[in-house]
């Protein structure tokens, strides 16, 4: 593994060679987590690009007191929401008016069963789960891909977000609370 | 048990759905999840939710390093000599 700090500072000075290694390095996982917030292949491509080509216009500013990637996943949630903004208008859910706790007097009939195991998630799985996660609004989606699907820590998350570590939680418990019963549908039916 | 009363469990699952409930002050909770199968359901369905879109991934068609220093390449200030114009 090549010390990043090394590349950042020669990319820093202009080193385009340094900034396509770390291109390289991290471009998986910033096409991977845009994808997870938009849930679209191309979309996640076009973020993909304009994240490095961000990073590197921005690359002075990167101070080196977070990990570059979380660096990195901050400027993907800031193209992701204004790629947003630009082309779509926002979903109708607002999550602070609705009951998340709707839907549980029917607990008992709430047994999911087995749930298929990682690389054999079938193409309607697949679509559901985009479906679901779709209809959150995106401020709650980037909270719940970069805490519980990414495995940031609060804190980190808040940083990333300017957001307080309580706001991180609450969003974190609505953004679960409605993609399970977005899920339960189809794991009950 | 009243439906409020889960409520409250419920709140504390969806909470605690990632933490190691072997701990301490998960007591509580871990006892009730082993005598309440609805909410032993309702915890499980929540962390297959968080499974679910953890095994979800993909994986990139080929590298963008090109594409990007292209890019860049762009931004450089342009230095194209235009040929002077001969004067008669
Ligand atoms: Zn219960």
């Amino acid at each position: 593994m090549e010390d990043d700090t090394k590349l950042i500072e020669a990319a820093k000075s202009g080193d385009k060679k340094a900034f396509g290694r770390l291109v390289k390095k991290y471009e998986q996982l910033v096409y991977s987590f845009s994808f997870k917030i938009c849930r679209d292949k191309q979309k996640a491509d076009e973020v993909l690009q304009e994240t490095f080509i961000n990073a590197y216009r921005g690359l002075k500013s990167f101070s080196g007191n977070s990990k570059f990637s979380t660096w990195l996943y901050r400027i993907v949630t800031n193209n992701c929401l204004m790629m947003h903004r630009k082309k779509s208008h926002e979903p109708v859910v607002s999550l602070e008016e609705t009951d998340l706790f709707k839907g549980t007097e029917e607990l008992q009939v709430a047994h999911w069963g087995e749930t298929p195991h990682d690389a054999v998630l079938n193409k309607e799985l697949k679509e559901v789960l985009d479906a679901a996660i779709q209809k959150l609004p995106l401020e709650y989606r980037i909270v719940f891909v970069m805490r519980d699907v990414e495995g940031l820590s609060t804190e980190e998350v808040g940083k990333s977000l300017k957001l307080s570590v309580p706001a991180v939680k609450s969003r974190l418990h609505r953004a679960r609370l409605f993609l399970r019963n977005e899920l339960n549908e189809y794991f009950t039916k | 048990m009243k439906l409020v009363d889960h409520k409250k469990y419920l709140l504390e699952i969806c909470e605690k759905v990632d933490q190691d409930l072997t701990s301490p002050t998960c007591k509580k909770l871990r006892e009730h999840l082993s005598q309440c199968p609805d909410c032993a359901a309702y915890y499980d369905s929540l962390k297959k939710t968080i499974v679910l879109y953890r095994d979800y991934d993909v994986e990139m068609k080929g590298s963008r390093v090109k594409e990007i220093l292209a890019q860049l390449d762009l931004d450089e200030p342009l230095r194209i000599t235009l040929p002077k114009k001969r004067s008669r």
